[in-house]
């Protein structure tokens, strides 16, 4: 019975789940908007002290992350696994690096003496402490699955070698992508909303 | 055939059910959490009654009060009838009602079970850890729950564990119905419970993750200190109350909608008529589910939004009695010229009918303005939401149990016990919950450990009602106990005479329900 | 295109596309364009998502969960209701 296999579902059911994760995004975009639209001067200059190189440089390893998603997927429907675990490995590799990243960023930020609670933090605008709380709850919970996505990648990579996924059994792998991608989408609206937005 | 109580997996005995991932199976192990769970909250309103029976300290003391109280919404809420009915009833007939061997993702379903176990586990947790028991109520309002000393975080973590088991349900259910339909079972032969259900998981799943995130938040605050949520930091706890109840409003219709989907199986049967207006019936769970949505903001009339707000939230609020209102009616025309059983289950769902009626119109009240201004936080509240929740959900449950206990178990229920119970549970239920309505009138603010002299007699009543209520509960479930080692045996497949799947299958189940995949050719309510 | 969707070459392609919208993105957050920076900078971040659902997340076949598409948008809507209606009590207090 535990062998009743419906690919068409486990592809509902995955995305039915990102639907919900698009939602628990969704309240923290709401918390931005509000307090964006009530310090629209201090978020503005807020966003200036963010490092704008290094948002750059994640969102180009986060796009292309996704672009070896999807060749992994690609070459293991197309039955050659090797490629696979190459275009699969290569994007664990950028997800590492995202989050290396992320580590320096927030490391220089908590060096300046900006984190939640810090003492310095809280001498300055009301506005400010809103604005790095966003900040390290957003990029936080996006961070965290990223590195979610991180270990599922390495449980197909596992997968791909003992040939327990291949060409006839891809959906689990598609999947995957299908998360992978949804994390880089996040992104792709936390980037300039934390960045750009000068 | 075996039934599916016959041990067929992996495991034996106790662990044949804790890892089975049959959905009956899973079905009955939440019936046995939830229950027991809901029996700890029945204690603890029991003593909140207790304590309120006269005027200053009669039980306990303030403070064990404010715990008691919170509890009992935690408990109630969040463990027993948010999962309640699409947990227990849902996990166990939804697939046969579509014509399916078990749900879309059975080894998730059991997962869910066990997240639930978890949460419940660490919600027990806190209690004794930290600083003690959560005393903020239900809702962890902020920026009381920033400050109180007890232990907030665990139990606000605790929530966001059971929300996961939630969503989890949610998705399995939509798949299930979108994919798992037996050949012949189009979407308008799908019986409304299975439509009620399909709404309902909707809403776990789109609004579930809003409350994980508020209350995330709210434990980041605890931990952190990162100011979102709190005033002295700049931000705003009005925007906590927009978070919170964008769940929390639509999770009053994942309590309700199943329950009415359920009344739409038991009212057909027992009229042995087909339901009057079953597209109706079908779409208004969809517009409540939709529509339900976006009325969050009539809980926080008085907490200092914007008129403008509002007031759209209030108009918002009254459309929402439209679509539960078609249902009434028709519920109402399906037992015109039908021949008429009163069964215990069809009594139980006609009591449902007058006492969600008395909730939902106690709840147009509190939608207006300025009536709410003056109804706010006192006890026509309380008693609006028991009149909706225990009234509705509740009286739902006890006849679901009542309607599908032969086929779940293979037993029947007596004849006679059932009506002195239902009886008790009437009069208990109207005697506590009914003068609260009237203490609330005249100012008797919720929450509240003392009164003045002049709310005294009328919570005296309501406490005696208490008692007549517990007495019912214990002599329905002391029944049904009963019933389920000493019953008469049910040896027929369809003893009410019903025309949905469940009804054509042996009782109880065989474990993958169907030998062989039905073919579906009419309607789930066409009776011969 | 091969049965299974895509080829190499639209998945470069898109990936190209995702890196030139989001250079533009950066050359445009340079300039001074008042109220409309954000406006901007939210219809390039749609652009970019419909690219990767389309493309990279196979919305764009359809087949038997094409229902889907349409959920995508729903839930986007679901998601601006939420917000405009927290907007009517924010920006009128």
């Amino acid at each position: 019975m535990e062998n009743h296999r419906n690919d068409g579902g486990s592809k509902l059911g995955m995305w039915l789940f990102l639907l919900s994760e698009i939602l628990l995004f969704g309240g923290l975009f709401i918390l931005y908007s509000v307090y964006r639209f009530q310090n629209p001067q201090i978020f503005h200059l807020a966003a200036e002290a963010l490092n704008r190189p290094l948002g750059v440089l994640n969102t180009l390893v986060l796009l292309t992350s996704s672009l070896t998603m999807a060749l992994s997927i690609f070459f293991l429907k197309k039955g050659s696994p090797g490629r696979s675990l190459l275009f699969l490995a290569s994007t664990l590799f950028l997800g590492i690096l995202f989050l290396f990243n992320k580590y320096l960023e927030w490391t220089w930020k908590v060096q300046l003496g900006i984190y939640p609670d810090a003492p310095r933090l809280l001498e300055r605008e009301r506005g400010e402490v809103l604005f790095y709380g966003l900040y390290y709850s957003m990029t936080g919970l996006h961070g965290l699955h990223v590195l979610v996505g991180l270990g599922i990648l390495s449980v197909m990579l596992f997968f791909i070698l003992k040939n327990k996924i291949n060409h006839n059994h891809s959906v689990p792998l598609e999947n995957t992508g299908l998360y992978w991608h949804l994390v880089d989408i996040v992104w792709i609206f936390l980037f300039p909303l934390f960045y750009l937005i000068t | 055939m075996s039934s599916f109580y016959e041990d067929e997996g992996r495991f034996r005995g106790i662990l044949g059910w804790i890892f089975s991932t049959d959905h009956k199976r899973i079905g009955l192990l939440y019936l046995l959490a939830i229950f027991a769970f809901s029996a700890v909250g029945v204690l603890l309103g029991f003593l909140m009654r207790l304590e309120l029976m006269a005027p200053g300290p009669t039980i306990m003391r303030p403070q064990t009060y404010n715990a008691i109280f919170t509890l009992h919404g935690v408990i109630m809420i969040f463990l027993f009838v948010i999962p309640g009915i699409p947990a227990i009833f849902g996990n166990f007939f939804l697939p046969i009602q579509v014509g399916a061997r078990d749900v879309a993702f059975p080894r998730i379903n059991l997962l869910s079970w066990w997240i639930y176990m978890a949460g419940a586990g660490l919600a027990v947790l806190s209690l004794f850890t930290g600083g003690g028991p959560v005393d903020t109520g239900w809702t962890f309002y902020v920026p009381y729950s920033l400050r109180t000393p007890v232990n907030v975080p665990l139990a606000v973590f605790a929530v966001f564990i059971l929300g996961f088991s939630s969503i989890l349900t949610g998705i399995n259910f939509v798949t299930t119905t979108h994919q798992l339909r037996a050949p012949g079972m189009t979407w308008f032969r799908l019986p409304l419970f299975v439509w009620a259900i399909y709404a309902t998981a909707w809403v776990q799943i789109l609004a579930t993750p809003v409350v994980g995130i508020t209350l995330l938040l709210t434990l980041m605050e605890r931990l952190a200190g990162v100011g979102i949520f709190d005033p002295l930091k700049g931000g705003d706890p009005i925007l906590y109350q927009h978070l919170f109840w964008i769940y929390s409003h639509p999770a009053v219709y994942i309590m309700i909608l199943p329950a009415m989907g359920i009344i739409s199986e038991i009212i057909p049967v027992f009229a042995q008529r087909t339901i009057f207006g079953y597209k109706a019936i079908a779409f208004s769970s969809l517009a409540i589910a939709v529509v339900g949505s976006f009325v969050w903001g009539h809980h926080m009339f008085v907490s200092g939004q914007s008129d403008l707000a509002s007031i759209i939230f209030s108009l918002l609020t009254f459309l929402v009695a439209v679509p539960s209102g078609v249902k009434v009616f028709n519920w109402v025309s399906t037992l015109y010229k039908g021949s008429i059983e009163v069964s215990p289950p069809l009594l139980f769902a006609l009591t449902f009918i007058f006492l969600f009626s008395i909730g939902g119109l106690t709840g147009l009240f509190q939608g207006a303005l300025a009536t709410n201004v003056h109804l706010h936080d006192t006890y026509w509240v309380v008693g609006h939401f028991h009149y909706v929740i225990f009234g509705g959900t509740g009286f739902a449950i006890f006849g679901a149990l009542h309607y599908w206990f032969p086929k779940m178990f293979g037993r029947r229920v007596g004849k006679k016990i059932p009506y002195l119970a239902w009886a008790l549970l009437f009069v208990g239920f109207n005697t506590l919950y009914f003068p609260m309505l009237i203490l609330g009138w005249e100012g008797m603010p919720r929450r509240y450990y003392d009164y003045l002299p002049q709310f005294h007699s009328l919570h005296l009543v309501s406490t005696v009602g208490s008692w007549i209520l517990i007495a019912g509960l214990i002599l329905m479930f002391g029944h049904l106990i009963y019933s389920l080692f000493r019953g008469e045996k049910e040896r027929l497949e369809n003893p009410w005479g019903g025309a949905t799947l469940e009804w054509q299958i042996p009782s109880p189940p065989p474990r993958e329900n169907f030998a062989e995949i039905p073919r579906v050719e009419r309607g789930p309510y066409e009776f011969r | 295109m091969t049965p299974e969707g895509c080829g190499l070459k639209t998945y470069i392609l898109v990936w190209l596309g995702l890196v030139v919208l989001t250079g533009v993105a950066v050359s445009v957050a340079g300039m001074d364009l008042a109220g409309w920076s954000t406006a901007v900078a939210l219809i390039i971040a749609f652009l970019k998502s419909g690219l990767i659902l389309l493309y990279f997340m196979h919305l764009r076949e359809g087949g038997e969960l094409r229902f889907l598409r349409w959920m995508i948008p729903g839930v986007l809507a679901i998601l601006f209701l939420f917000t405009g209606l927290t907007f009517l009590d924010v920006a009128f207090r």
